[in-house]
């Protein structure tokens, strides 16, 4: 998807535009209410009786929306308002955000979601990416490390850009915004050993106070939550390219274990596009419920499970992919539920602040090589 | 039978009439005379129809105030005349009217005796006026005043017809159309629907038929007393009938919305049913008929029995509410059927709402496309032609049309039709997700919230 050059895709994504209002003109001129298909994908579902197909990357089944229920003329309403948009955006070579899409009719769009939503349907119909319509999203992940990559003509140096230096006299670890619009092979340059995702910024600058991408030659990302398409595309692109281990840190809590869930399957709400932004290499480094014992945490850092994480552990137990993929996965997150606790990141820190990067870190790395080699 | 005024004992005279004409399948003459001799007014009924018989009248019970009747005779001979006499407190009420009685007149035996038309019954009044100028006026009613039913025409058309002549003499308030409100004939519209039950040990085999129009007086002068509701007329065995507790209930239960209308009530006044809508533009006007009979209604060969109708007990006999209200569906359906864009549902109105919308956004793909070919090809579908530049107004405004079109076009299946095609392959996706996760999925995907700037 990568490899086809920009504007012969704007042309391609133009001329099935201008087909399915040709379609729809058809229908319309033969008296007929228009059939717009919508294919639907998920990422995961909750049967575990029979083998699903959720990880074949083929539509579940699909929608026919039509003139018919209030509810589709709406969505068709939107789908075409936003369709306009996507092809002045593709015809001018534009680029707009969401949000700036929502901006041109707030009053019949009436939330953020419903654009999503209609991006969404687009991009199904066209069988593309959100990218490709020329509708972007502002970065939200950080990076740093080894790393330096062009985009847009400019060039980002996560090593030895001056205006990124945060700690002055450590001109080896830098920070800079992912900002992704075109990242091709070429403009991609690293000398990483590994890529560690971490859950938190907070975590993030911990790494970046203790040095630690010098100290480890690698590269560290953080999408600040749930990572965003940007974050997940840009972890994609340097899997791809660099073929690099990529671990993952998030916290011992069932959102910290949704959040691993979403790297390595995609989230069910972009679906359509999980096989490009999901990273099914990524490696589960920590927390498991089992750290608090191996590493000697104190009760008082283990919280309890409220309700609603129990529900949403329960809930998360029943996705078909961690039954296929990662029983091991699931034994740590149903041991997480049978402690009833949980706790984050940073009571690590309780030995010392730079346990996680000397401590941890390390020695979680490690224990995965040394069982990748067994 | 209880007679509790004038106006009711003439209508089941003169229907009884009508039925001895019907039956006679001859050509018949009905007179309904009125003598004025003040203080006394005499209505005579007269017809050529086939034989009555005493028991006839012998259920007839009259209630002595509403009517006052001092003596009435019937003479069984060979000219079946039945002569009323009424007294005179009644007569000089009714005589304060007498200026208008020609019209007033056409009301009582027209309202009800018209809508069941019979070819081969003409009607007469006559309205002698015992004062000194000895005037004399003579009516006769022709069957084909209006629109001509022929001799073979099944009863629903007479039906249909009797209500179109009711309607354009505003409920039979004039002698002849309303020239000023139904000048053109597309302000009338009117559809019939029959229901038949079959016929079984149970029941005789019922048959319902409903008539309805609909009129839209733009700018009428007219005066018309109930406003826009709705009168139902109800006709049972061809003669004018109460209004019965099924007949209510099936108007009730009517899903009204998939019409378009909201009913706020229906109340039984006696002689007919009266609806009230609401938000019925003023403009509207909807009359209704509904006529139940029996399948195999006393033929010419029964006819002393006729108008003393017994039915073994083990037949019900009254319609109910099912056969009643799908005769009136039937009729509305037809109605909708015959005419875009009326009586459409409250939720295809709504769908409709959505026409500009989609309309603009359809043509503004299209105009904002470089692709010349494309929009000449596009031209063409939406049969506009292409030699002239084309403005965006009148692109928009072709696609509305079509957009509401179809969306009418569908609002005229029937139910069914129309809910199960594009659901056999309805995804269940969401309802396997947890509540939750689709919570969490909103903000997954929602990372401008938390922007940088650029």
């Amino acid at each position: 998807m990568e490899g086809i050059r920009s504007s012969t895709r704007s042309r391609d994504l133009l001329r099935k535009i201008k087909e399915f209002t040709l379609s729809i003109l058809e229908a319309l001129s033969e008296g007929r209410s228009p059939l717009i298909f919508i294919q639907s994908f998920r990422t995961y579902c909750t049967n575990l009786d029979s083998i699903c197909s959720c990880r074949s990357n083929k539509p579940s089944g699909h929608e026919i929306l039509t003139f018919q229920k209030e509810s589709h003329v709406h969505r068709i309403d939107v789908l075409l308002r936003v369709l306009l948009i996507v092809q002045q955006l593709l015809q001018e070579n534009k680029h707009a955000s969401k949000r700036d899409i929502y901006y041109m009719h707030p009053l019949i769009f009436s939330d953020q979601s419903v654009v999503d939503r209609a991006i969404n349907d687009i991009c199904i119909l066209l069988q593309c990416s959100r990218h490709n319509l020329n509708v972007v999203s502002v970065g939200n992940g950080l990076v740093m490390g080894w790393l330096r990559f062009f985009e847009a003509g400019r060039k980002f140096d996560c090593i030895n850009s001056p205006n990124t230096v945060r700690m002055g006299e450590w001109p080896i670890q830098f920070l800079c915004l992912l900002r992704m619009l075109k990242v091709t092979n070429k403009y991609l340059v690293s000398a990483a050993l590994y890529i560690l995702v971490v859950e938190k910024e907070s975590v993030f600058q911990r790494l970046e106070n203790d040095k630690f991408c010098s100290k480890n030659r690698c590269i560290v990302i953080t999408g600040r939550g749930y990572p965003g398409v940007p974050t997940r595309r840009f972890l994609r692109l340097l899997m791809d390219k660099l073929s690099l281990p990529v671990y993952c840190l998030v916290d011992c809590d069932p959102y910290g274990f949704d959040i691993l869930a979403t790297y390595r399957f995609g989230s069910m709400q972009m679906a359509y596009d999980a096989k490009f932004l999901r990273v099914p290499q990524i490696q589960w480094l920590g927390a498991f419920p089992s750290d608090s014992e191996n590493y000697d945490l104190p009760k008082q850092c283990l919280l309890p499970l409220t309700i609603e994480d129990k529900r949403k552990t329960e809930a998360m137990l029943q996705r078909c992919y961690l039954h296929q993929e990662v029983p091991d996965w699931r034994s740590e997150l149903e041991l997480m539920l049978q402690r009833g606790t949980k706790f984050e990141i940073e009571a690590l820190s309780v030995h010392s602040l730079s346990f996680l990067s000397e401590v941890y870190i390390p020695s979680k790395i490690q224990e995965i090589k040394s069982i990748c080699q067994v | 039978m209880d007679i509790s005024s004038v106006q009711k004992l003439c209508i089941h005279l003169i229907s009884s009439a009508v039925q001895r004409c019907r039956l006679s399948e001859d050509l018949c003459r009905l007179s309904v005379v009125l003598k004025s001799s003040p203080p006394i007014i005499r209505v005579s009924i007269s017809d050529t129809g086939t034989g009555s018989c005493l028991e006839e009248f012998q259920d007839l019970k009259c209630n002595r105030e509403g009517i006052g009747t001092e003596k009435w005779g019937i003479s069984d001979n060979k000219i079946y005349h039945y002569h009323l006499n009424l007294r005179g407190s009644v007569s000089a009420r009714r005589l304060t009217r007498l200026p208008s009685i020609p019209k007033n007149d056409a009301k009582f035996s027209g309202t009800e005796m018209l809508i069941l038309k019979i070819p081969s019954v003409a009607a007469e009044l006559l309205i002698e006026r015992g004062d000194a100028s000895g005037l004399q006026c003579e009516n006769v009613f022709l069957p084909n005043e209006c629109s001509p039913s022929n001799f073979s025409s099944s009863n629903v058309e007479r039906l249909k017809s009797g209500l179109e002549e009711y309607v354009l003499k505003h409920r039979n308030s004039l002698n002849n159309k309303c020239d000023s409100c139904f000048c053109s004939r597309g302000k009338l519209k009117i559809s019939s629907g029959v229901a038949c039950s079959m016929e079984s040990h149970r029941s005789p085999g019922l048959i319902v038929e409903a008539v309805i129009a609909i009129s839209e007086l733009s700018e009428s002068l007219c005066f018309r007393s109930s406003g826009n509701k709705t009168e139902v007329l109800h006709f049972k065995d061809f003669s004018p009938s109460s209004v019965s507790i099924a007949s209510l209930n099936a108007l009730t239960s009517i899903d009204w919305r998939s019409y378009g209308l909201t009913l706020v009530s229906a109340v039984d006044q006696v002689d007919h049913a009266l609806i009230e809508w609401e938000n019925l533009p003023p403009y509207l006007h909807i009359d209704m008929v509904i006529h139940c009979y029996h399948k195999q209604y006393p033929t010419p060969c029964s006819t002393i029995q006729i108008l003393v109708i017994t039915y073994p007990g083990k037949y019900k006999y009254q319609p109910d509410r099912h056969l009643i209200r799908k005769g009136v569906k039937l009729a509305l359906d037809d109605l909708k059927e015959k005419h875009t864009g009326l009586l459409l549902s409250a939720h295809a109105v709504k769908i409709c709402s959505y026409a500009p919308d989609l309309a603009s956004s359809i043509a503004g793909i299209i105009l904002s496309s470089n692709d010349l070919k494309f929009r000449s090809k596009c031209s063409s579908l939406l049969e506009l032609s292409q030699s002239q530049e084309i403005g965006k107004q009148t692109v928009e405004d072709r696609i509305k049309e079509k957009i509401i079109s179809v969306i009418e076009t569908n609002d005229r299946k029937p139910e069914k039709i129309k809910e199960a095609a594009p659901f056999l392959f309805e995804d269940d996706r969401l309802q396997d997700l947890d509540p939750a996760d689709l919570y969490l999925e909103e903000h997954e995907g929602g990372d401008d919230v938390f922007s940088f700037p650029d």
